[in-house]
């Protein structure tokens, strides 16, 4: 340990390699640029021995003989109530899913920590464990915040502060009312207002989600403090379209919160006015059978292609050819992959319900809701070159401000401003 | 003296294979070579050289008072050149009997009737050049895709020249008729008859088996011959009409179906008034005795024996109206692979995968599909129509014509009038010269 830097004890539940969405990378890259600033000791259910980030202590609890810590206070009281059913739920991806195959084991009944599947089975019970594990562990370590990202690990953050005194941050990613809608206030709303209301600090990535906060779990913006994400560079390229038609791209799982019925409203308002366009969307979710039924009731099954989960590589050779870069969300935190986009160099058309619009000045924006503001867009620019020019070179720039190092400072500062370190 | 008439379909479409959005563009390798040639193999060897074998010595047997019927679609015959020449040869064997009648269909085993009347006769003229050529006999009785039928096809086929048409004995439209009489359709020429199907006891057979549940379990062939006798005196044909697959393949030999076959004829032939028809026979012998009155769409596809296993959600009805929206474009490339390849996109199969009523409870659909669902079976097969459409395209402008995009949900540009009467002559020309076929 580098004993003149301030000390971290990050609390993380998805991380790369096993990788679920977003938050992953985002806690990956976030952990590793701020190495050099703090002494980061990221606690997630699983990692595998083998997988090392550079400057972070990585634990997963997987790997941990919980034996050492004596008796697991799996009763020990909660500082607020929650009302618990076990269940099978999945708050990140509600529905069924085209492509699970697989027969669902019983989970619920397992004693041990079941690490392979994070959001299947009994979740808070997933969740209270994670919690207990990591409030032991937390007594045997050393450090100066404890620095929390989303619900899951809420808990684990509550019951540390309430053992070891130490300032709790909490990192806000996506929020219950982003997933589900204002109107669904379940037990994961619940943790989270609470967990939220008991932290010293909330960071959350975007005024969008902060906004949010104050209006959905009534907690005074004072108390936050704007942490934008960053991004990693790629290294962008360029490959001939497949296609004689523009390529319009949606990258994202296919639920609710990513708008893609509205992409498919879009595409089909688009191609009344210029049938040499394909719109493609690339990723899984609960919305995917509907979408591609009505693609096809719309007419438009020619010209409107859905790819199914895509690895990195193709995702990026998507990327390489397309020629607009749609990203509709009805309620988006950040939005990664519109940066990602505009990395390689395509302009892109996205909604105001979204972080990233806030930082992106380079893009065109619409209310998720104004499908004839959205089309309109997109129409100009496959048609104006000018235009398409303007809009990825004002991104360019933007793209030197989005960075995870710029997120490392501000955290860092912000630790100081509330006196923690 | 009633008549037995039995007819078999056989087919077997080219499968898809799981050709992703990212082949688009860059492979014109569409189908599943390995998966046809498997399923091809494993009813080869199941059903059809069994079944054929049996058959042979069925009408050796009888010395010629056994009769059968066969409807081969094109696709089938092209696979067997492929993978089983022996299955091939053991039709022809059959046909050079003389107690073996095949009949006409479309080549594709295709839906085309539905949308293009041209594409229909070209595919039904296709498939009689290949009947003619191997197995010497001219169809002189036409049987569609699935027994899909109405009036309208009735008239157009008989304006083909067929004496008869096959087709489903639809309980709502025989309104408490037999099904075991010739009838006629009610419009156009009255001379050709149809040939219903007896669905009772042709499912007897093909489907109840050997269900265990069924109350006549175990079928016997002196039980189903004591059934078929009861029609005497209220019947002139009993019409017995079925997947061929039956025989070893949907019944497994151990069911016995192989001896049921065996012992039938004998059985049916027992009582000297009954004999056996191929169709052409039967419709020269009897008299239609009423009119059958099909204004909609049948067929003998699941309990509502209409075009919904095929055409009844959005994705099949846009993945055929598509295919069907590139045709002028297609025959104005005068491209031999490209009209194949689109052809083959026709095969009613195609849309049958893409199906959803009962998907969940594991029916038939399911059974034939190669596909985890019907959402997969769609994607793949409008992926492979993307590319086709591309390479459509491509052809079309490198021969200088512009492409027409007969895009019947965007309402004609008053400029392509203009294409279109170009389109029209230079289809009424390819057609003089024959070039399509």
């Amino acid at each position: 340990m580098r004993r003149d830097l301030p000390k971290v004890l990050m609390l993380g539940w998805e991380f790369p390699p096993i990788i679920n969405g977003g938050l992953g990378v985002a806690c990956h890259d976030l952990s590793s640029a701020m190495s050099d600033l703090a002494d980061i000791t990221m606690v997630v259910p699983k990692s595998s021995l083998g997988f090392k980030v550079k400057s972070v202590n990585l634990v997963g609890i997987n790997n941990i003989d919980s034996s050492v810590f004596g008796d697991r206070a799996t009763d020990q009281k909660l500082p607020f109530s929650l009302h618990s059913v076990p269940s099978d739920l999945n708050p990140y991806h509600s529905g069924s899913y085209l492509y699970s195959t697989k027969k669902k084991t019983d989970e619920g009944k397992s004693r041990h920590f079941d690490i392979d599947n994070l959001y299947g089975g009994d979740v808070i019970k997933k969740v209270m464990q994670y919690a207990d594990i990591t409030t032991s562990l937390a007594s045997t370590m050393n450090f100066d915040v404890i620095h929390a990202h989303d619900w899951m690990t809420m808990l684990a953050g509550i019951k540390i502060k309430e053992k070891t005194g130490k300032p709790l941050v909490m990192h806000i990613h996506s929020l219950e009312v982003d997933r589900s809608g204002p109107e669904n206030k379940g037990w994961v709303y619940d943790l989270e207002k609470k967990g939220m209301e008991y932290a010293d600090m909330l960071m959350p990535v975007s005024n969008f989600t902060a906004n949010n906060i104050y209006q959905y779990y009534g907690i005074e913006k004072d108390k936050m403090k704007v942490i934008h994400n960053g991004s990693n560079v790629v290294k962008s390229f360029k490959t001939k379209s497949p296609f004689k038609e523009k390529t319009v791209l949606f990258v994202g799982r296919l639920t609710r919160q990513k708008g893609p019925e509205k992409f498919l409203d879009i595409a089909s308002r688009v191609l009344e006015k210029n049938p040499d366009v394909r719109f493609v969307m690339a990723g899984v979710g609960d919305y995917f059978r509907s979408i591609l039924e009505k693609s096809s009731y719309k007419h438009i099954g020619n010209r409107f292609h859905l790819t199914g989960f895509l690895n990195l590589e193709k995702l990026r050779y998507l990327f390489s050819f397309s020629d607009v870069y749609c990203m509709p969300s009805v309620s988006e935190p950040f939005g990664l992959s519109a940066v990602e986009a505009a990395q390689f160099g395509i302009p892109c058309v996205i909604s105001k319900q979204s972080g990233v619009a806030e930082v992106l000045n380079g893009a065109l924006k619409f209310d998720f809701w104004d499908i004839d503001k959205a089309a309109d867009c997109i129409l100009n620019l496959l048609r104006d070159p000018a235009l398409k020019k303007k809009v990825v070179g004002d991104a360019y720039q933007n793209l030197d401000n989005i960075t995870w190092g710029i997120s490392a400072k501000k955290i860092m500062y912000a630790y100081s401003s509330g006196q923690f370190i | 003296m009633p008549s037995i008439c039995f007819y078999f379909q056989v087919h077997q479409p080219f499968r898809i294979r799981n050709y992703s959005f990212f082949d688009i563009g860059q492979s014109d390798r569409y189908e599943d070579d390995k998966k046809n040639e498997e399923i091809l193999n494993k009813v080869a060897d199941k059903c059809y050289l069994n079944a054929n074998r049996k058959m042979l010595e069925l009408i050796r047997r009888h010395e010629g008072k056994f009769k059968i019927s066969y409807s081969i679609s094109g696709t089938a015959i092209e696979q067997f050149e492929k993978y089983r020449p022996d299955v091939l040869r053991s039709f022809i064997d059959l046909a050079n009997t003389g107690c073996v009648e095949f009949l006409a269909e479309t080549y594709y085993h295709s839906l085309s009737f539905i949308h293009s009347r041209n594409e229909f006769r070209r595919q039904v003229e296709k498939h009689g050049k290949m009947i003619e050529k191997y197995f010497k006999q001219k169809p002189v009785v036409f049987r569609n895709t699935e027994l899909i039928y109405n009036n309208e096809l009735a008239a157009f086929i008989e304006e083909m020249g067929y004496k008869g048409i096959i087709c489903e004995g639809v309980d709502k439209i025989l309104n408490g008729r037999s099904p075991n009489f010739l009838y006629k359709p009610v419009i156009g020429i009255p001379e050709a008859k149809l040939l219903l199907k007896n669905h009772l006891l042709s499912d007897d057979i093909a489907f109840r088996f050997s269900d265990k549940g069924w109350k006549e379990f175990p079928l016997t062939a002196d039980k189903f011959s004591e059934w078929v006798y009861n029609i005497a005196g209220n019947g002139e044909t009993v019409n017995l009409f079925m997947d061929y697959e039956t025989f070893g393949e949907h019944q497994w030999e151990s069911t016995g179906i192989f001896d049921f076959l065996d012992h039938l004829p004998t059985q049916i032939l027992k009582h000297p008034d009954f004999d056996f028809k191929t169709p052409s026979e039967v419709t020269a012998s009897y008299p239609a005795r009423d009119t059958y009155d099909a204004h909609s769409y049948t067929s003998w596809a699941d309990t509502e024996r209409d075009l919904s296993a095929w055409l009844s959600n959005s994705m099949q009805q846009e993945a055929f109206k598509r295919v069907y929206s590139i045709e002028k474009d297609v025959l104005l490339c005068d491209d031999g692979e490209i009209l194949k390849t689109w052809r083959k996109l026709q095969t009613s199969d195609h849309y049958y995968y893409m199906c959803t009523k009962f998907w969940n409870d594991g029916d038939v659909h399911k059974y034939f599909s190669p596909y985890d669902s019907p959402y997969d079976a769609y994607m793949y097969f409008m992926n492979v129509f993307s590319d086709l459409e591309c390479r459509v395209r491509a052809v079309l402008e490198t021969k200088g014509n512009s492409v027409t995009y007969c895009n019947e949900f965007e309402e004609k540009k008053p400029a392509s009038i203009q294409t279109n009467k170009v389109v029209s002559d230079e289809l009424r020309s390819m057609q003089e010269a024959g070039n399509w076929i």
